[in-house]
């Protein structure tokens, strides 16, 4: 039927990029990248491959960063020089990631997925909790040789709040992994980003979204070229849901101080558990009845 | 003679601008391309506006390389030189993936 072919298409535009921009928006909300939620969204309601998916997904989690860089920089909360020490790390965990991930089989990836979604749902229930250095800065460690202490503005204008950066090899080490989550799956990271930040690095939680939010994308970045270049990425898919994820983060922005964060952190819990499920349940081969398409 | 502060105020405005700017200019290629796309189904267009979104999502994932490459400048230009090997690292993996791409293909 020629006629119906561009009405069905043009429906299946509009729900990706309204799924995309609700998934960013709300995301933003939370400060968190909505990469997470587009892959589970991709193959479980669109009934796409897995592969399709994480390739779109890899472009949305660039798109979002670039849109969210912008006002951390002039806030002078994003530590550059951290970013680019740290992003040696999640490239090399990348480019591991591109160079394996056609060897995985696509039970594993759905599994995997499903780990990282229930350990996201885990460190959403749980606070997080500032551990910054106060003891005088050690001038022989990793961070001082690499002048990475810095400042940050305080609320009274004109101020500003000097922190110290903890335990680079650390550090290195979880955003290895995290480069290598990313590429694999199509995602920030910020399962081990977070306690990278945290509890390694011990940086101001300001801080430490900023820099983290501005690193993701040349992480991505070094896994989204290779699956642009191999033509991995459907453009049918992806530019929509890549224009959602942008949209969403702006109006996510605007949200943030509307939404009663509290209540939307409980309700992400429970999404990603039930997406952890659903992923659990398609890596062992049971699918959901009646998708998308 | 300006003081550090000073220097990395300017240094983030430039990122912050050239991130924002890339991202409309990309988001732009991709809706025009999503619209000549849908339009082409009426016209005789096949392919043009998916080539658009194309660039739009290239433009995307070479913005990130770009941030990289123009860090890579200023560092030079502060005669900061650890920092410059270390951008050029970041830029050289990114390469070394793009290869791997290459191959898969």
């Amino acid at each position: 039927m020629e006629a119906q072919r561009p009405r069905m298409s043009e429906i299946s535009i509009l729900l990706l990029f309204a799924a995309a921009f609700g998934a960013s928006a709300l995301g933003g909300v939370l400060g968190m990248a909505s990469g997470i939620f587009i892959v589970p969204i991709l193959t479980l309601f669109f009934g796409l491959d897995i592969r399709i998916a994480i390739a779109a997904s890899i472009v949305s989690v660039i798109a979002c960063s670039c849109a969210s860089a912008a006002p951390f920089l002039k806030a002078g909360l994003t530590n550059i020089r951290l970013a680019i020490v740290l992003e040696t790390a999640t490239a090399m965990g990348a480019l591991t990631g591109v160079f394996f991930i056609g060897l995985i089989p696509e039970s594993y990836l759905y599994g995997l997925f499903a780990v990282i979604l229930a350990v996201s749902a885990r460190q959403m229930l749980a606070r997080r909790r500032e551990k910054t250095i106060t003891s005088e800065p050690d001038p022989r460690s990793w961070a001082a040789l690499l002048r990475l202490h810095s400042d940050f503005p305080d609320k009274t204008p004109g101020r500003s709040l000097a922190y110290q950066v903890g335990h680079v090899p650390l550090g290195l080490i979880l955003m290895y992994g995290a480069g290598l989550l990313s590429a694999l799956l199509g995602i920030g990271s910020g399962v081990l980003k977070i306690p990278a930040m945290d509890a390694a690095l011990r940086l101001p939680i300001k801080v430490s979204s900023a820099t983290s939010n501005f690193m993701i994308g040349v992480t991505a970045s070094a896994s989204a070229v290779a699956y642009f270049i191999s033509g991995d990425i459907d453009v049918d898919i992806a530019a929509p849901v890549a224009l959602g994820s942008v949209l969403g983060a702006f109006a996510g922005a605007r949200l943030l101080l509307r939404i009663p964060a509290e209540r939307l952190r409980l309700f992400f819990v429970l999404v990603l558990s039930l997406l952890a499920i659903q992923m659990l349940m398609s890596s062992v081969g049971i699918e959901l009845p009646g998708g998308l398409s | 003679m300006k003081n550090n502060a000073d220097i990395r105020q300017r240094r983030d405005r430039m990122i912050a601008g050239l991130l924002r700017w890339g991202t409309w200019f990309a988001s732009m290629l991709i809706a025009m391309g999503m619209l000549i796309g849908v339009a082409g189904y009426w016209d005789d267009a096949p392919g043009y506006g998916k080539q658009v979104a194309v660039a739009g999502i290239a433009v995307f994932i070479l913005l990130p390389v770009m941030r990289v490459g123009l860090m890579l400048v200023m560092f030079l230009r502060e005669r900061d030189y650890a920092y410059a090997v270390i951008s050029s690292s970041v830029l050289a993996i990114i390469l070394a993936s793009s290869l791997i791409g290459l191959w898969w293909n």
